[in-house]
């Protein structure tokens, strides 16, 4: 028969290729599912992240649509700050604008029991609209009652489900919190469906609002339509244009620290996925590296009797391109269902802050297209090096029996070029320049995986003494058998080492960060009792109060001194104007009252002199800005920056760095409360802080201010000892966290423990025929395979704990470097507690990866295995 | 040294109708068929007989490497048919000494460490393993290699090894199955001898399986198979060459 040429003879290699390839990996169901496994481990990891990136976006921009919904056009204020109605009139006079009415949006979170609110309802947003103007532009489907009337002072609008779950209806009366602690408002009527999407929202008349957030006479949107038949984006640029440019055209900014979460867990989830992908690649490395190793007698022959190279690449690349496609599949369903349960166990957290339905997304074109591309991808990588060393087997091989391998020059280069970039890593951290170190991190593992071939056997004969101690009969066998194949042990030990090094890092920066943490707590929260909002956050939804609660307070018996900080949103305009308008960062400002809280309270200082600086607050436009917002600005102590509000430009002059603890994380200035009145409109108390007067007896105290603040339900009186052992209980759950990440993180590196244990049982089968035939009993066996795991796991748990300290040790300074050091560095926290979790997961996993490969050793029949070629 | 246990008119080795069938139903293999075969104390018997005919599998069921289908193995007194896993290597570990074909010795281990290794799973002190090993090396012609590793030794070092490894245990058989089929002529001819010399003293006993009439008439007795059965036995005297020559025409009427 003649051959066959063309792409039908093309076909039919592929064919031969590709059933060989099959056969192959049926043959070794073990190796190949192990294999597999670290396919589907990162395929999974990365497909759940491509779903769940669209989910949460798309939560988020929910949100942000809430506040537009079915209007033309939406105006805030760039920094979010509130503004006078004027602007209501300005945005109407536009031509093609057919109707605008103003409107105060905010978000508030509802304390426990208010109203007789059930927890499931706690966050909502109260709207303050104009009866005369509101609804020309928004339509409101009533399904009871009435809607709201100019006349109305203290009624509600609410969406039906609401009031459901409230438990009102129309003629109740709806408890809010308050700036006068609360506003009592009577229901008159429900709404069908909610006029935006999502929202849990209560629509009250504009005075009412007012009221509630102290911000007399104060709208921050404009909401308008369009006269048919104009051009929109005309009539948008013809408002903005007479706004001027510090009015933004779109939705109010809101849930930017939910976003930031988001952001910086979809980044932690991306160094994992990468992490685990770069893991499989090792391990897939592995397995082909002995796949062709195994096979170079076939290889031979088939070369012998007329394959080219080409085929036998083919034939390679094939085994491995199954073994991908197989592998994406697996991970496909996995990441899926992954990314359905991270979603039901978000869907709580979005609803709640967001009030956002996040949606699992069915997988698009593009994300499964990727998914593939990634999954096959990393396995013909990691194959393309054996394939190609398959390709370089000579018929001759065939003939000869399989030589030791001899990689020892090799070696020692990549432990040259290893101890190299070790070296510099080194220097980069000897620098203590936050981007040498960081650089050098990145030198640390690569460095490590390089020379870690040539560590193999000093480090399997440090802890084989050990062993011997265990197992004094098999252990020796152990460690010589693992210091036979160095490489492959090293790029084992390189999987495990990855994954316990960045497990280690986090752990040793959360170490750090929570000691460096608790000493600003104690600064920050100096005074005795607290008079805390529901959230946290202090932008984050809280109902301000006005200054009447700290009057009261003041004047409360027994009670020392008082200061309160209060919130607001500003934005600062680029320095020289060159982009005129161009904004430079929006950041939080929070207004403090300069004699009382440095007595309470109090900045812990990184630059400046902290009675100058709080004396130049109290006396002028001057601003104390968080090492964060120093970085985002680019400013020092003596520039002087543009902040933009309501009012229009200010001018702040910079008269130090320092920062507290609640707001460490965020841009934050901090200005007087006068500045923060006049020209940010923002007159409310989000936190209070009070000491007892001497000599004044504490529960007397107590008990006196607990009854001032019941007229006020948003907030809750806390004893500052009891809210700080809270923080750190939350930290110590970040540590816990941290742990099980870790063992997460190991994961990998057990399968890629588990595939070279069963590769070396498959290779050495013969030896351990012999093994059995001179009187090695099935105990022995198991114990000289779990010898080998343990000396493996403790190769790559030594190396994984010190890359860990190491990347620690950088995360760390660079962490100081934006300034959460207090302008020095935190002091570096060895993570005691996790190198000794490290050693037990690498224990436990040294045992467990034995547990398959040493049973399979074990139950060998011996016969057979003296056969075995 | 353990004294012979039983009395030399018991022999070492007794089967008692030993046969093992590989496969099911159509396909099954009959490999040995009632095979009765007895060594005596001190006895050196090869086993030879064309491929296929059974000799390894006699090796191994004697050996206790494998299990027969039925009939037994009679081992200085012990059935072994009765013995669990852990007591069938014990058994191995004390009183049988392997010899193979590929040598199998372990690449990690040096010369005197891989002859001491049944010592060395047995319990015994390290050092006394490796002195013990050390004197079968010495004695078989390899004291000057003994920190060698596998891959510095030639094929016939490399078996050497392995008959201390097969010997320093003291054991009552020597177990060989083709113990020169890799070696050159001369190698073979010397591993033959040592095993005729190794055979006698003491009561140690020797089973070969070779498809070579000259290495086979080393033996005191040869017992040849064909599919699965004993088809004749031939106990050998006189002079080396005419046992060769005997031997050789015994194998060509098979």
């Amino acid at each position: 028969m003649p051959p066959t040429r063309g792409p039908l003879g093309a076909l039919n290699a592929a064919r031969f290729q590709f059933a060989l390839g099959a056969r192959y990996l049926l043959g070794r169901p073990l190796r190949s599912s192990l294999t597999t496994l670290a396919v589907i481990f990162g395929v999974a990891v990365f497909f759940s992240l491509s779903l769940l990136t669209p989910a949460m976006s798309e939560a988020y921009r929910q949100n942000l649509l809430m506040s537009t919904g079915q209007v033309d056009l939406s105006v805030s204020h760039v920094s979010g700050a509130s503004f006078a109605p004027s602007n209501v009139d300005t945005v109407r006079g536009t031509p093609g604008v057919a109707h605008a009415t103003g409107m105060l949006r905010r978000n508030a979170l509802l304390p426990s029991g208010t109203g007789g609110a059930p927890a499931t309802v706690n966050a909502l947003s109260i709207v303050g609209v104009d009866p005369a103007t509101a609804y020309a532009v928004r339509s409101y489907a009533l399904t009871a009652g009435r809607l709201l009337a100019d006349s109305d002072a203290d009624a509600a609008l609410l969406p039906s489900r609401l009031a459901e779950k409230l438990g009102l209806s129309v003629g109740d009366t709806l408890i809010l919190p308050s700036a006068a602690g609360t506003a009592r408002l009577r229901v008159v009527g429900l709404l069908n469906a909610p006029p935006t999407v999502g929202a849990e929202d209560v629509y009250l008349p504009l005075g009412a609002a007012q009221r509630i957030f102290d911000a007399p006479g104060q709208i921050n949107a404009v909401e308008a339509v369009f006269a048919t038949s104009t051009d929109r984006s005309t009539v948008a640029a013809a408002v903005q244009n007479r706004l001027g440019s510090a009015y933004r055209l779109g939705e109010l900014e809101s849930g930017g620290e939910m976003q930031t979460a988001i952001q910086a867990g979809q980044a932690i989830y991306g160094v994992f996925g990468f992490m685990a992908l770069l893991m499989g690649s090792f391990i897939i490395h592995n397995t082909f590296r002995t796949v062709v190793a195994e096979r170079r007698h076939d290889f031979g022959m088939l070369r012998a009797v007329g394959a080219s190279r080409r085929t036998i690449l083919g034939m390679t690349l094939a085994e491995s391109v199954t073994q991908g496609l197989v592998g994406t599949a697996i991970g496909l369903v996995l990441g899926y269902l992954m990314a359905a349960g991270m979603i039901a166990g978000l869907g709580a957290i979005t609803e709640q802050f967001m009030r956002a339905h996040a949606v699992l997304p069915s997988p698009t074109v593009g994300s499964l297209a990727s998914a593939l591309l990634l999954g096959v991808g990393i396995t013909v990588a990691g194959a393309l090096l054996p394939a190609f060393a398959a390709t370089r087997v000579t018929p001759m091989e065939a003939l000869r029996p399989t030589p030791e391998s001899t990689a020892a020059r090799a070696a020692r280069w990549s432990a040259i070029a290893g101890a190299a970039l070790l070296a510099f890593a080194a220097l980069g951290l000897v620098s203590r320049q936050a981007g040498l170190a960081s650089l050098g991190a990145v030198f640390v593992l690569v460095g490590l995986v390089l020379v870690a071939p040539a560590v193999v056997r000093p480090v399997a004969t440090l802890f084989g003494r050990l062993l011997e101690l265990a197992f004094a009969r098999e252990g020796q066998i152990a460690q010589g058998n693992l210091a036979r194949q160095p490489d492959r042990a090293a790029i084992t030990a390189s999987t495990m080492m990855v994954g316990l090094a960045i497990g280690v890092a986090l752990l040793s920066t959360i170490t750090s960060l929570v000691a460096g943490f608790s000493g600003y707590l104690d600064r920050s929260f100096g005074a005795r009792y607290l008079l805390m909002p529901a959230s946290i956050l202090l932008g984050g939804g809280n109902v301000g109060a006005g200054p009447e609660l700290a009057r009261r307070l003041r004047e409360t018996p027994g009670v020392g001194t008082v200061t309160s900080l209060r919130h607001a949103l500003a934005d600062a305009v680029a320095p020289g104007g060159a982009a005129a308008g161009a904004s430079a960062a929006q950041f939080q400002l929070i207004g403090i009252d300069p004699q009382t809280f440095p007595l309470l309270s109090g900045l812990i200082f990184s630059q400046g002199d902290p009675g100058q600086a709080y004396a130049a607050v109290g006396r002028e436009r001057a601003l104390i800005m968080n090492s964060v917002l120093a970085l985002q600005l680019r400013a020092r102590p003596g520039d002087t920056v543009t902040l933009r509000s309501a009012e229009g430009e200010r001018s702040y002059r910079v008269v130090g760095v320092g920062l507290d603890y609640l707001n460490a994380k965020l841009a934050t200035g901090y200005v007087s409360h006068a500045n923060l009145a006049a020209d940010f409109h923002a007159t409310t108390d989000l936190l209070l802080m009070a000491d007892p007067a001497p000599g004044a007896d504490p529960s007397a105290v107590r008990r006196a201010i607990e009854r001032v603040a019941a007229d006020y339900p948003a907030f809750s009186l806390v004893d500052s000892s009891t809210f700080k052992d809270s923080q750190i209980a939350l930290f110590r759950t970040i540590q816990y966290a941290m742990y099980a990440l870790l063992v997460a993180v190991t994961l990998p590196g057990l399968i890629g423990m588990i595939n070279t244990l069963a590769i070396n049982v498959i290779e050495r089968t013969r030896e351990i025929g012999t093994l059995r035939a001179v009187g090695m009993t099935r105990t022995q066996v198991r114990r000289m395979i779990l010898g080998e795991s343990l000396l493996l796991a403790a190769l790559g748990t030594a190396l994984g704990i010190l890359a860990g300290i190491w990347l620690g040790y950088v995360l760390v300074l660079g962490v100081s470097a934006i300034g959460y050091g207090g302008g020095g560095m935190l002091s570096y926290e060895l993570p005691w507690a996790g190198a000794l979790v490290a050693i037990a997961i690498g224990l436990l996993v040294g045992v467990v990866a034995a547990l398959i490969p040493a049973r399979q050793a074990a139950r060998l029949p011996i016969v057979a295995a003296l056969r075995y070629e | 040294m353990t004294p012979l246990a039983s009395s030399p008119s018991v022999p070492l080795v007794q089967t008692v109708g030993l046969t093992k069938t590989y496969g099911h139903g159509e396909a099954a293999v009959t490999a040995l068929d009632h095979v009765a075969v007895s060594i005596a104390h001190g006895e050196f018997v090869a086993v030879m007989g064309p491929s296929g005919c059974g000799k390894s599998t006699l090796l191994h069921l004697i050996g206790g490497l494998d299990r027969p289908t039925s009939g037994s193995v009679m081992l200085d007194g012990t059935d072994t048919s009765t013995l669990d896993d852990t007591r069938l290597t014990e058994l191995r570990r004390r009183k049988l000494g392997f010899v193979f074909q590929f040598f199998n010795l372990l690449p990690v281990l040096s010369a005197v460490d891989n002859a001491a290794l049944p010592l060395i799973l047995d319990g015994h002190p390290p050092d006394r393993a490796r002195a013990a090993a050390g004197d079968w090396l010495r004695r078989l012609g390899m004291g000057e290699r003994l920190t060698h590793r596998p891959s510095q030794l030639s094929g016939g070092q490399q078996q050497r090894v392995a008959l201390a490894r097969a010997l320093c245990a003291e054991p009552r058989l020597i177990l060989a199955d083709e113990p020169t089929g890799n070696l050159d002529t001369r190698a073979a001819d010397e591993i033959a001898g040592l095993l005729r010399d190794v055979a006698g003293p003491s009561g140690r006993a020797v089973l070969m399986v070779t498809h070579d009439p000259r290495l086979a008439a080393y033996a005191d007795r040869i017992v040849f198979l064909k599919d699965g059965k004993v088809v004749d036995e031939t106990r050998l005297g006189g002079d080396h060459e005419t046992q060769i020559r005997e031997t050789r025409e015994k194998v060509a009427a098979l």
